[in-house]
């Protein structure tokens, strides 16, 4: 039963971070100068995001169901230690959700508020993306006192300093490169293609090197990346394999194959997420006190069981009407010109 | 501020903001499958820009519930980790299948909102509807789970710790029908009503006259049926208050002293420090008939209560008046349009009644929200755990409670602002 809930609670955050993560990154890739190309790489991203982001955004909304249904230690503790950095990205959420919003269905669209809703789109989603990776990079840390009252101990140590900052930075990174790998195939314009593959590499080299930035600064944590990773041989294949991976990304990019390129770089996202996975489970947060196990914090089976029931005959829902939204929206992608306005 | 106090103003005004925005969520899509139908049925081109420009609305509001949402099911445990812990077990079931019901409604409203000339027009029709249907699944859900802190099931609480844990038995608690009744009808009859009074307004200023009075028919339906219905499942749920929550019932009628043949108050305040009522006109008898469906039936009072287990008299008090006030107002306008569509006349002064009566919906959902949640206190759990043991041990929720205000009352500014903006454009558009 608690399988299945680990199961549950990892594909969503997977899904998560590739369908929603993509869509962060598109505000992202929006706060970059684009000149003459601003407008149409505006268009682009409504129409490849409108359809599914708010479906998107489900996949995180059911991490905390199951979190406090099953697991509820697990989540009142995280939205106790980590109450600062949670808020912080609520306002964000809050912000781009409207902002994207807004922006499309604005009445009057004029330049300038065009141009507010975009920066508050891009910004919080910058920020909610960046407070993502902080907060995962606090679970684990050790810090987290739930006996402690004392301000910087209590609410501010778990989640502080160089290491949970530049895993957030690599969210960043990683959420903007999947942006710009999947609207590569969003778009038919050339000069726009061209621009988005030039962001997919750039954002390339960013997440190598804020990968690397990610393992100096866990030097300075109780156990250092580096140190764990080599540890376990599963995880030294995963981080080979992921690198490895940028080089049939790119011959898949130079071949021009759209899906083939989206399947690489989410395979790559996979692999650091089971990474990360393999380094902690079954511990689902690592306090001063050690370690929270799903196992041992799970409620009672009566719980678990509808939990379970509830996941397992919403799921033969969700999917194939998430399918169906997918088919409609993505793979069955008519050319430009005769696609209607979204409005009619 | 004390924590206690901020930590309760972030959750009421959380609470307050999103229902806004869920009931319209949940309604206003009927609204516009109802138009949509429509269009589809006669092809009249009225009907699709009805449902176009109800789309938008729906878009924008849409996602306004939706961040706001995401928003409470977070701040469960960040304002409330001493509740969440003991009830995440027992009511996370109603929350599991609101999260499948409003998943749907998300994937639903990506499709209708951008599947225009993409699928088969009554497909595409039918995911219009799924919005507004799986929304009020949703809706349901959530309040029964509500409903569980007011009437707690489902477990044996032994020394602080929930055991024999029922999660069906929690969520089919005592007053998950009554008050998801009560709660779904006042949806349809805020938002019809708003949506009603924003028509017949613009009609009356004789904009689009033939697109308004559409749109006015189209929500009235909803707004005045559930308007008429609404009184029945009010009275329903006072009765099983009486019966579950005595020291609430006590509270929203100001009623101090226990007793037989107890009075009906209507309006006065309550003045808790002498125990008695102020300026209400009595009817002797309703209470105890109301309560109790008999006249000499005795009615608990607040004297049976310890004065800490008192909820806040005045303000239950007061928000039930308004409640109750507002609900017999609307009813009547609810009889009077039946009456004038039945005689096929709308006159123009009932009109204008409408149009006064718009945000009066909304009032009185925010009132009765008041009347159920305010009329807990001090439990957070019914008899079982209070308020102040489950607030988080987080220093400073005043910031929190006023970050959230100041997000809030933005936000919800430039919604009115957008909203402003959608309908004039649509005005200008049909000229007048």
């Amino acid at each position: 039963m608690i399988d299945i809930l680990i199961g549950f609670i990892a594909a969503s955050l997977l899904l998560y971070v590739l369908l929603g993560g993509s869509d962060f990154g598109a505000g992202i890739v929006e706060l970059l100068p684009a000149g003459r190309l601003r407008e149409a790489q505006k268009e682009i991203i409504n129409r490849a995001m409108g359809p599914v982001w708010e479906a998107n955004h489900m996949w995180l909304i059911l991490i905390v169901v199951i979190l406090f249904m099953g697991f509820p230690i697990i989540f009142t503790t995280l939205m106790t230690a980590l109450h600062l950095p949670m808020l912080a990205l609520l306002v964000g959420i809050v912000v781009r959700g409207t902002a994207f919003t807004f922006r499309h269905y604005d009445a009057v669209q004029e330049a300038r508020t065009q141009s507010i809703y975009t920066w508050l789109f891009g910004l919080s989603s910058l920020w909610s993306a960046c407070w993502l990776g902080i907060i995962a990079a606090s679970l684990n840390r050790g810090i987290m006192d739930p006996s402690s009252r004392e301000v910087w101990s209590a609410w501010i140590a778990p989640w502080w300093g160089l290491y949970p900052l530049s895993v957030g930075v690599f969210v960043v990174c990683i959420y903007a490169f999947l942006a710009s790998i999947y609207l590569v195939g969003e778009t038919d314009d050339p000069a726009l293609k061209r621009r988005f593959l030039r962001l997919a590499a750039w954002f390339n080299g960013l997440v190598i090197v804020a990968g690397g930035l990610v393992f100096l600064a866990s030097a300075n944590e109780q156990e250092s990346l580096a140190k764990a990773f080599l540890r376990n041989p599963l995880n030294r294949g995963v981080v080979a394999t992921a690198t490895l991976l940028f080089v049939a990304l790119w011959f898949f990019v130079a071949k021009r194959r759209t899906m083939l390129t989206r399947v690489v770089a989410s395979g790559q996202v996979v692999l650091i997420l089971i990474g990360w996975y393999v380094l902690y489970a079954p511990n689902a947060v690592i306090m001063a006190t050690g370690p929270l196990s799903f196992y041992e914090v799970a409620a009672p089976p009566a719980t678990l069981r509808q939990l379970v029931i509830a996941l397992l005959v919403g799921s033969l829902f969700i999917f194939p009407s998430l399918f169906y939204l997918f088919r409609i929206f993505k793979l069955s992608r008519r050319p430009a010109e005769d696609q209607p306005r979204s409005d009619l | 501020m004390d924590n206690l106090v901020a930590a309760r103003a972030t959750m009421a005004f959380s609470l307050g903001f999103h229902i806004i925005f869920a009931a319209i969520g949940m309604t206003m899509p009927l609204f516009m499958s109802a138009a949509h139908w429509r269009y589809l049925k006669t092809k009249d081109a009225a009907y699709l820009e009805l449902t176009k420009m109800w789309m938008k609305g729906v878009a924008i509001l849409f996602a306004v519930g939706a961040v706001s949402g995401t928003v409470l099911s977070f701040e469960l445990g960040l304002l409330w980790p001493g509740f969440m812990q003991h009830a995440g077990p027992i009511i996370g079931m109603p929350f599991s299948w609101e999260g499948t019901a409003f998943f749907i409604e998300a994937i639903a409203i990506g499709l209708f909102l951008y599947g225009w000339n993409r699928m088969n027009p009554w497909v595409h029709w039918a995911t219009g509807l799924m919005v507004g249907v799986s929304g009020f699944i949703s809706g349901i859900f959530v309040v029964a789970a509500n409903s569980w802190m007011n009437t707690p099931a489902g477990f044996d609480w032994v020394e602080g710790a929930a055991r024999n844990i029922d999660p069906v038995a929690a969520m089919f608690n005592r007053a998950w029908l009554h008050e998801s009744l009560h709660m779904q009808l006042a949806a349809l009859q805020a938002v019809g009503l708003a949506v009603a009074g924003i028509h017949a307004w613009l009609y009356l200023r004789g904009r689009a006259p033939d697109l308004n009075l559409k749109a006015l028919r189209i929500a009235m339906v909803f707004g005045a049926a559930a308007s008429l219905a609404q009184p029945f499942a009010g009275h329903f749920a006072g009765e099983k208050v009486a019966e579950f929550q005595p020291a609430k019932l006590a509270a929203m009628e100001g009623h101090f002293v226990t007793s037989r043949r107890a009075p009906l108050t209507i309006g006065g305040l309550p003045d808790v420090e002498t125990r008695t009522m102020k300026w209400g006109v009595e009817i002797p008898g309703l209470l105890s008939l109301l309560a109790h469906r008999d006249l000499n039936a005795e009615v608990i009072g607040l004297d049976q209560i310890p004065r800490e287990n008192w909820p806040p008299v005045l303000i239950v008090h007061v928000a039930f008046q308004v409640m109750v006030c507002i609900g017999t107002l609307l009813a009547a306008v609810g009889a009077l349009w039946f009456w004038f569509r039945r005689n096929n006349h709308l006159p123009r002064w009932f009109l204008w009644a409408v149009v006064g009566c718009a945000p009066l919906g909304f009032v009185a959902m925010e009132a009765g929200w008041v009347v159920t949640e305010v009329g807990r206190q001090p439990w957070i759990i019914y008899d079982i755990l209070r308020t102040k043991d489950a607030v988080t041990p987080v220093p400073g929720m005043v910031y929190h409670f006023s970050l959230l205000l100041v997000l809030y009352l933005s936000l919800a500014a430039v919604t009115v602002w957008l909203l402003q903006r959608q309908i004039r454009a649509v005005q200008t558009k049909f000229g007048g």
